[in-house]
């Protein structure tokens, strides 16, 4: 058929969409068919609708260090990503077991520490994190759950398998966007859901309430939960504002919040309100002033003494970040052995840990080929593109690295799949990842969905919002009914 | 509900209705002055004198030339400007930050009229229109939009408390700048006698009564025949008409009711119940002869005491 419409298969790595022979997957046929039936024109209004109505619904995030605009939209491309019964299946099974050994994990750290007295890991990396908190050893929090919400981000490599490259056990972004990136694909591209059985998302605001809820300090007739936020600047306030609404609960900054005598109370028009459980959106370091850093304004003096006697559920745990370092990650696969006594369903990318020696002189050496990522940062802040850099770069990064070896990890460059894009008329190939979200409350359940981050420059790796990234949304398919 | 939350609805009201306020303010004496400017050019600029002392503004915005019309840097200043702390924009804007700040404390379709309404007068801001026609045009549909937001937030809020402190807000900053715009008026219409140009004294009453959006209200209630005694009556001590400062202290008086639910009489309330008392009991006939400023003081002086009041019962707690 002759269409306006242009198609640019991928020629590097896995092409979700195409073949190596430029043909449509099965499952991409209907989409890239219906596609074809539209004009160019057609295809930039819908376009444009879809702009303004991002603008009109506020659907922001904060880009810091900028001076003005600094709120942004969160670009979105319109070409969603599809996931077949199969892939899900496969890919829902690995990320259930991985959350079940994270947590497992981290209950160990702070109660027995078994796994660093029989060798899995050595005691000196977990007990050097800045994530783990000593404040915290033996403080169980109710119903032993640490990570009740975590995003773990997936990649594909080239032969199309699912590799974990990142957990995110603290307080994971992106979900609101997965809900309304599939509300803004219902209304401007309505044509593209007829053929397909797209697995519904919409009950995650619900099933985030049971999990919280869940949580809460045994004794509670109704608990009351509350989202708490670092207020408007934060980058993710839409978010937070979001996931309050839909769950119909308050959102709270820590001025909000008062300590009395180890209860957590908010102040409200007729009073104080007491508040038994807290889904909290700040960083764990600006939870407590008393306790953690001195200096924050966001924390609520007195509330790690409430939650210590046991008094309130804060989720994720605080302490649950010791799982997410990056120099952890290279330990996943032996802690999944070890306390789950099953082999690892998901990959990960083979990871040199820079706290030992030999690593770290291979590091040092190849620089330049690697990847280097600091162990506490995220949000593709402070890494080293080994390949796409400078030499000048290469060894004023090495220079760093040599202060403090311990907070380095290195990983081979991976091709990331790549996905078709609508730019500039054409659809052209741009990298993607994926961050599926997974609950942890009275079991693991995993949304049937998740962010799919693209890269929207041509050739880049880094998909990351604050750092020109946008995203799809995400479909899984319904397993085909038989008979 | 939150006193955060509280404190942000309240204020969300008291701009939305400000950016109404003024938006109307200028129509009506964009109207006025184009009509008089030619036949009493003093008339016409003590009449945006006046916008001065119902807004005070530290600066005005240049006009850009020495033949831009009268009121072009009133218009520019008073609508576009976004460091003047009496304009739409900042108004809006303003709405906007407290609205986005309690956003999940809102309906969505509340938020978003307010997300678009300000997103079009920053809009005509980055234009930089100047040009009289082309504002009038732009303060309209400013104006249509914002009674689309509080269409929106009317048709879809529930009436619990936060709606009580929005319509607070609301009606506290209505009868605030009503107060304001009659003791900048009143004494000098009240004080000047229909000599020769009686045309163009009623003009000056009209136009009174259309700026606290009551000529229709007015007509309805004693035909077009314009009594100065009749007029100032109405816009003080009509039970019905919205921006009435009876009317207006009746709603105020009943938020502060509901808030409170039947517990004590609270500070605020106590003030708001006396300037009603007021209202409902006052001479008349005395207010109208040349006790108005002292009366008006006496109602800017009540309501600047109940805000005090009522924010530090309900917002700082």
């Amino acid at each position: 058929m002759l269409s306006a419409v242009k198609w640019v298969p991928d020629s590097h790595g896995f092409d979700e969409a195409f073949d190596r022979t430029g043909t449509p997957r099965s499952h991409y046929r209907p989409l890239v068919t219906t596609l074809e039936t539209f004009t160019q024109e057609d295809i930039d209004r819908r376009e444009r609708l879809q702009r303004l109505a991002l603008v009109d619904q506020g659907i922001t995030f904060t880009v810091y260090g900028q001076k003005d605009g600094i709120e942004r939209i969160f670009p979105f491309d319109f070409v969603p990503r599809i996931l077949t019964a199969r892939e899900w299946e496969r890919l829902e099974a690995g990320l259930v077991q991985r959350v079940t050994a994270l947590n497992l994990f981290i209950a160990d750290v702070y109660q027995g520490q078994k796994c660093l007295k029989d060798g899995v890991i050595p005691p000196e990396l977990v007990l050097s994190r800045k994530e783990y908190k000593r404040e915290l050893l033996n403080v169980l929090p109710p119903r032993h759950v640490y990570t009740h919400v975590v995003g773990t981000d997936i990649i594909r490599n080239d032969k199309g398998d699912f590799l974990v490259l990142e957990d995110n056990c603290r307080c994971p972004s992106g979900v609101s966007y997965v809900l309304e990136n599939r509300n803004l694909l219902n209304r401007v591209f309505p044509e593209f859901f007829g053929f397909y059985p797209v697995r519904s998302i919409k009950d995650y605001p619900q099933m985030l309430l049971e999990t919280l809820l869940h949580a809460a300090p045994r004794g509670t007739d109704s608990p009351v939960a509350v989202v708490l936020s670092p207020g408007i600047y934060n980058s993710a306030f839409f978010e937070h504002s979001f996931l309050a609404r839909e769950m119909g609960a308050t959102l709270v900054e820590g001025r909000d919040l008062v300590v009395e005598d180890n209860h957590v109370f908010m102040r409200t028009t007729a009073g104080r309100q007491r508040v038994d459980v807290i889904y909290r959106r700040v960083d764990e370091d600006f939870l407590d002033p008393l306790v953690f850093r001195r200096d924050s304004l966001l924390g609520v003096p007195g509330l790690l003494n409430a939650y210590r006697q046991g008094n309130v559920a804060i989720a994720n745990a605080p302490g649950a970040g010791v799982a997410d370092d990056k120099s952890v990650y290279a330990f996943m696969p032996a802690l999944i052995e070890y306390y789950l006594d099953q082999a690892p369903l998901l990959g990960q990318v083979s990871t040199y840990v820079g706290f030992r020696k030999d690593d770290f002189a291979y590091m040092r050496e190849h620089a330049a080929d690697l990847v280097v990522k600091t162990t506490g940062d995220s949000g593709g802040y402070n890494m080293l593109m080994g390949p796409f850099a400078a030499r000048k770069e290469v060894d004023a990064y090495v220079a760093q690295m040599r202060k403090n070896p311990g907070n380095y990890i290195a990983q081979p460059l991976v091709e990331l799949s790549s996905h078709p894009t609508y730019t500039g008329g054409r659809f052209e190939p741009r990298r993607i990842d994926l961050r599926p979200f997974i609950l942890y409350g009275d079991k693991v359940r995993v949304l049937p969905g998740g962010l799919t981050r693209v890269a929207l420059r041509a050739g880049s790796y880094v998909v990351n919002s604050s750092q020109g990234g946008g995203s799809k949304d995400t479909w899984v398919l319904a397993p085909r009914r038989s008979g | 509900m939150l006193s955060r939350v509280a404190d942000a609805i309240y204020w969300m009201g008291r701009y939305l209705e400000r950016a109404e306020n003024i938006t109307r303010l200028l129509l009506v004496t964009e109207d006025f002055s184009t009509e008089t400017q030619g036949l009493e050019e003093s008339v016409a600029q003590t009449a945006w004198k006046d916008v001065l002392a119902i807004l005070p503004t530290a600066q005005l915005t240049r006009p850009v030339s020495a033949f831009a019309a009268l009121s072009q840097p009133y218009l520019t200043s008073f609508f576009l400007d976004v460091q003047n702390g009496f304009s739409v924009h900042y108004s809006l804007r303003k709405a906007r930050e407290n609205a986005r700040a309690v956003r999940e404390a809102l309906t969505i379709e509340a938020f978003m009229s307010i997300n678009e309404a300000f997103h079009a007068v920053e809009g005509y801001a980055r234009k930089g229109l100047t040009d009289p026609p082309g504002l009038r045009d732009a303060l309209g549909s400013t104006h249509k939009s914002i009674f689309s937001v509080i269409g929106a937030i009317d048709a879809t809020f529930t009436r619990d408390e936060g709606w009580h402190f929005l319509k607070l807000g609301e009606s506290v900053e209505r009868i605030y700048r009503a107060a304001l715009i009659l003791r900048a008026r009143l004494p000098a219409l009240l004080a000047s006698e229909p000599r020769t140009d009686l045309p163009l004294y009623y003009s000056q009453w009209r136009s009174l009564l259309r700026s606290l959006s009551s000529l229709e209200n007015y007509r309805k209630a004693h035909g077009a025949r314009l009594e100065p005694e009749l007029v100032v009556t109405f816009l003080f001590f009509d039970a019905q008409s919205p921006r009435s400062l009876r009317a207006g202290t009746a709603t105020i008086k009943e938020c502060l009711e509901r808030i409170a639910g039947g517990r004590d009489l609270t500070p605020a309330a106590r003030l708001i119940g006396k300037l009603y008392a007021d209202l409902c009991y006052a001479d008349a006939k005395a207010v109208r002869r040349d006790e108005s400023p002292a009366f008006l003081d006496g109602v800017v002086d009540a309501l600047t005491r109940a805000h005090e009041a009522l924010t530090a019962q309900y917002f700082v707690t």
